[in-house]
């Protein structure tokens, strides 16, 4: 014990391996985040038991009960709605789109985004429901 | 310089700055990552070449305006549609459901009819537009 006591004790952690791990988790969540477009309002949504949950969802266009299409936080156009969307699926080509229609929203406007989100090409498109009570 | 080339070159690179970036953005992805799960019913909607398929019999299902559901003509009400659509389909295994919607009835109701078919053991609807 004496011998360690006269020399001066140096621990040093080697952090390497640390840092190959954190690197790795840092670049595996980079690549794999895709960022979601929020549409910009708030909207009740029509219940639904049957919902099944979206894992990719990323492009997120809103109808509120006035009729009004709310995309990235602004209001568009139903005509203009499949341009956007096509130009969001090519920044984003595995994104699932969800319309998030309001329960008092009309059926026509409704069906008219979808055919627009159908036209962009999207095949993974769903309607925004709650949990029934 | 001459001091210096004498003694062994100990560059120390510092990296605690890069350390504390590395992890905040490291922090930051994964909690992005794993976020607003939106959950969601399919709507079908028919193709626009093709019309309703005539060759196999479909179980219509009208909704008006009003939010009045109406099957085989006769007026139902929304929480019967499951019941209604199951005995239809055990009768017409075949049949698809077309849900017509007027475009001015409101997106609730139709989504309400919606669930009931799937909750019905249904997948194969379309949901059509009308306009009285």
């Amino acid at each position: 014990m004496r011998r360690h006591a006269q020399k001066e004790e140096q621990t040093e952690i080697n952090i390497t391996p640390m840092l190959d791990v954190v690197f790795i988790m840092l670049i595996f969540f980079i690549v794999t985040a895709s960022f979601i477009k929020e549409a910009g309002i708030e909207i009740f949504r029509p219940a639904a038991e049957t919902a099944e949950k979206q894992d990719k969802a990323s492009i997120l266009i809103a109808i509120n009960e006035n009729g009004q299409v709310w995309m990235e936080k602004q209001v568009v156009d139903p005509s203009a709605v499949r341009a956007n969307v096509e130009r969001l699926r090519a920044e984003n080509p595995e994104g699932s789109v969800v319309v998030q229609a309001d329960k008092d929203a009309q059926v026509g406007i409704t069906t008219e985004v979808i055919d627009a989100v159908r036209d962009a090409g999207v095949s993974n498109y769903v309607l925004s429901t709650e949990e029934a009570q | 310089m001459r001091k210096h080339s004498q003694a062994a070159e100990e560059a120390e690179v510092d990296i605690t700055p890069m350390l504390d970036i590395v992890f905040i953005m490291l922090i930051f992805f994964i909690v992005t990552a794993s976020f607003v799960k939106e959950a969601g019913i399919d709507v079908n909607r028919p193709d626009s070449q093709t019309s309703v398929p005539s060759d196999k019999e479909s179980i219509l299902i009208l909704i008006k305006q009003s939010g009045e559901v109406l099957m085989q003509r006769r007026q139902v009400d929304p929480r019967a549609v499951r019941a209604n659509v199951e005995r239809l389909t055990a009768e017409n295994p075949e049949a698809a459901v077309v849900i017509q919607a007027d475009k001015a009835a409101k997106i609730g109701v139709t989504t309400q009819v919606i669930d009931s078919v799937r909750q019905a053991g249904v997948r194969d609807y379309v949901v059509a537009t009308s306009k009285e």
